[in-house]
């Protein structure tokens, strides 16, 4: 059940972050939660681990959150990997359902992650 | 003048591109095409320093968009953009080619609802994740240059801007524009307060 | 004597119900708690058919989009949020009589959504609709008009000299005037040299600086009230001279041509040795003679051909041709 798993999240503000890494570690206290500002760096870190999920901040500097999700599909294809914004778009939920990707809604909230989380298991 | 650490900053910055997030995605509903906004970046000024950045518009005048909200802290919040921008977007958002010189009265009013879009979504967002309730008022139109509608939007000598640079993206336009909340010392403690409460939380000390 | 205006029982109702305006309250779940009159009326639903129901389920089509954002900002948030009749023509489906219901033809609306403090229950908020078809018709005809004048303006844009709608207006009525009057009619067709060699040097900027100098020297040297100098085309002016001969209208043509070379606008762009480098005009008279009206197309014919002429000879220079 609980065997040490490795979330991934990816965003350029380290507060977004943080609050991801509390609500995963509340549901889930012995996972590994990894950070990395940019895409650039997530692709770096993705290929030294297995991720079991992948939050990715839509709105990044460099490469953006859709790009870095499209290779870290190919990088981790047994990753579930989800963007993350404030700003659903039509344009880009049909390009991340064509990806095999999911969306979550900023702001991040417990209850967000937890139904997420609920639904990997 | 107002110091906050990094991560405070990081955390105001990163709370306003969820509300801008959110109001982009009210407008794209609205348009049906992809609109876009972020906060690339946010300041604290004094007033004078406040009319001056937004007064580099070559004396030309400024469309402001003003809402006052209490309760857990006072603000009177401010959306500007130069004139032609905001007529931009009026048009951009209703699609039409009309060439106009002046903002007619219904844009001035199309521009008021976007105005109370991404005013309330901004502080919305501020005010959900700090777990605070506010009373917002109706939006109010100003054209005029920044330093009329700095002042007539209330402050008086001891009072600070906070201001966020906006970039609003709709289509293949690119419009650069300013939130401003200003700010008296009580509300600026209260919020440098809220944002450490925040903080304390989401690091799982509070 | 009752110092006190008395609010009697069943007033506010009555107020509710007669007010010009749509009024919905709904609960914290949304369900439609007040129906005004007015709402009633233009919905096509009496209050007793919605009251109680989820107002996103009397209009289904308005969830997710603004009034639906609007109605979660008020109820949540504590936040009054407007629906402006530029951004959404007509959100709710309510019309102004049976005819336009059946047409289809919505009443064109203002939206306020503002949240309701209620005593003893979770907060409320009441949906406010404006019927604004008459301000937004009125706005359109100011529209319209504005645009009709625009297109009726005399002057060109760039020199502020009159422009060809102007000229061909003067010019109709200059020939049935000389024609009435038994008057001779001149016309000048005056047309920059190398000009498109000079936008081509100096840049289009530079080009539209000295089409204002050109026109506006032009324009001084006519002493007449009843002279007129238009803007025919890009580098073209031309001038109307009413009452004048031929060999009078020759001596101005020669004095404006004269008047443009002085202003020694360097022109490094023309062709070598062409006016000694500066800025010249070639000018085509024509005249209609007292008792010999012709077409006002004629007239413009001939000037035209005697400005080619003109051209063709070298430049810089006068050249007549008479219908």
């Amino acid at each position: 059940m609980n065997d040490s798993k490795t979330v991934l999240v990816v965003d350029d503000s380290r507060v977004s972050r943080m609050m991801a890494r509390q609500f995963i570690l509340a549901r889930q206290p012995g996972w590994l939660v990894e950070e990395a500002a940019t895409g650039e760096q997530a692709l770096e870190m993705a290929q030294a681990m297995s991720p079991v999920l992948i939050l990715v901040d839509v709105n990044m500097p460099g490469m953006g959150g859709l790009a870095a999700a499209g290779h870290l599909r190919v990088m981790c294809p047994h990753a579930h990997i989800s963007l993350v914004t404030a700003n659903v778009q039509n344009t880009t939920r049909n390009r991340a359902s064509q990806m095999g990707i999911g969306f979550m809604e900023k702001p991040i909230t417990e209850e967000r992650i937890h139904a997420l989380l609920g639904a990997l298991e | 003048m107002l110091e906050l650490s990094e991560l405070q900053h990081d955390a105001l910055v990163e709370i306003f591109n969820i509300g801008v997030g959110q109001a982009a995605r009210a407008m794209s509903e609205i348009v049906s095409e992809e609109v876009t906004m972020s906060v690339p970046s946010i300041r604290f000024l004094n007033r004078a320093d406040a009319a001056a950045m937004l007064g580099h518009t070559d004396g030309q005048r400024v469309c402001g968009v003003s809402q006052h909200y209490e309760g857990a802290f006072t603000t009177e919040a401010i959306l500007m953009f130069p004139e032609d921008k905001s007529l931009d977007i009026v048009r951009l958002m209703v699609g039409e080619a009309v060439p106009f010189t002046e903002l007619s009265e219904m844009e001035q009013e199309a521009m008021s609802e976007i105005g109370n879009i991404i005013l309330n979504s901004c502080v919305g967002t501020l005010a959900n994740l700090f777990e605070h309730e506010l009373r917002g008022s109706l939006p109010l139109y100003h054209l005029g240059s920044s330093e009329d509608i700095l002042s007539a939007t209330g402050g008086q000598a001891d009072t600070v801007v906070l201001m966020l640079h906006i970039d609003f993206i709709l289509e293949t336009h690119q419009i650069h524009g300013y939130v401003a909340f200003i700010l008296d010392l009580s509300a600026l403690d209260d919020l440098q307060a809220q944002v450490d409460r925040f903080l304390a939380k989401i690091e799982g000390r509070g | 004597m009752d110092a006190v205006a008395t609010i009697h029982p069943g007033m506010l109702d009555s107020v509710f119900g007669v007010i010009d305006l749509g009024a919905v309250v709904l609960d914290h779940q949304r369900r439609v708690v007040l129906w005004n009159h007015w709402m009633s009326r233009h919905s096509g639903h009496e209050a007793g058919m919605v009251v109680g129901r989820d107002f996103f389920a009397v209009f289904p089509e308005l969830r997710g989009k603004r009034l639906d954002n609007a109605v979660l900002q008020a109820l949540r948030d504590n936040f009054p949020a407007v629906l402006s009749q530029t951004l959404h023509k007509a959100p709710i489906p309510l019309f102004a009589n049976h005819a336009a219901r059946t047409s289809g033809v919505r009443i064109q609306q203002a939206v306020a959504v503002t949240p309701l403090a209620v005593t003893g229950a979770a907060r409320h908020c009441l949906i406010q609709v404006s019927d604004v078809s008459a301000a937004v018709h009125r706005e359109r005809l100011l529209r319209d008009q504005a645009l009709e004048l625009r297109s009726q303006t005399f002057s060109d844009g760039l020199t502020g000299i009159a422009n060809r709608r102007h000229f061909d207006l003067a010019m109709e009525k200059e020939q049935r005037r000389a024609k009435r009057s038994a008057i001779a009619l001149t016309m000048l067709m005056i047309d920059i040299d190398f000009f498109k060699a000079y936008n081509d040097h100096y840049g289009h900027q530079q080009g539209d600086d000295t089409l204002i100098r050109v026109a506006g020297a032009l324009a001084a040297m006519l002493q007449r009230p009843q002279d007129l100098i238009a803007r025919y085309g890009g580098e073209e002016f031309v001038v109307i001279l009413p009452d004048m001969d031929s060999a009078s209208g020759a001596r101005v043509a020669e004095s404006l041509r004269q008047r443009i070379a002085q202003l020694a606008i360097p022109h490094a762009g023309a062709p070598g040795g062409h006016g000694s480098q500066r800025i010249t005009v070639s000018i085509g008279v024509a005249t209609q003679a007292p008792h010999q009206p012709v077409e006002v197309a004629a007239l413009i014919g001939a000037a035209d051909r005697a400005l080619y002429t003109a051209k063709r000879h070298g430049r810089n220079q006068v050249v007549i041709e008479n219908p």
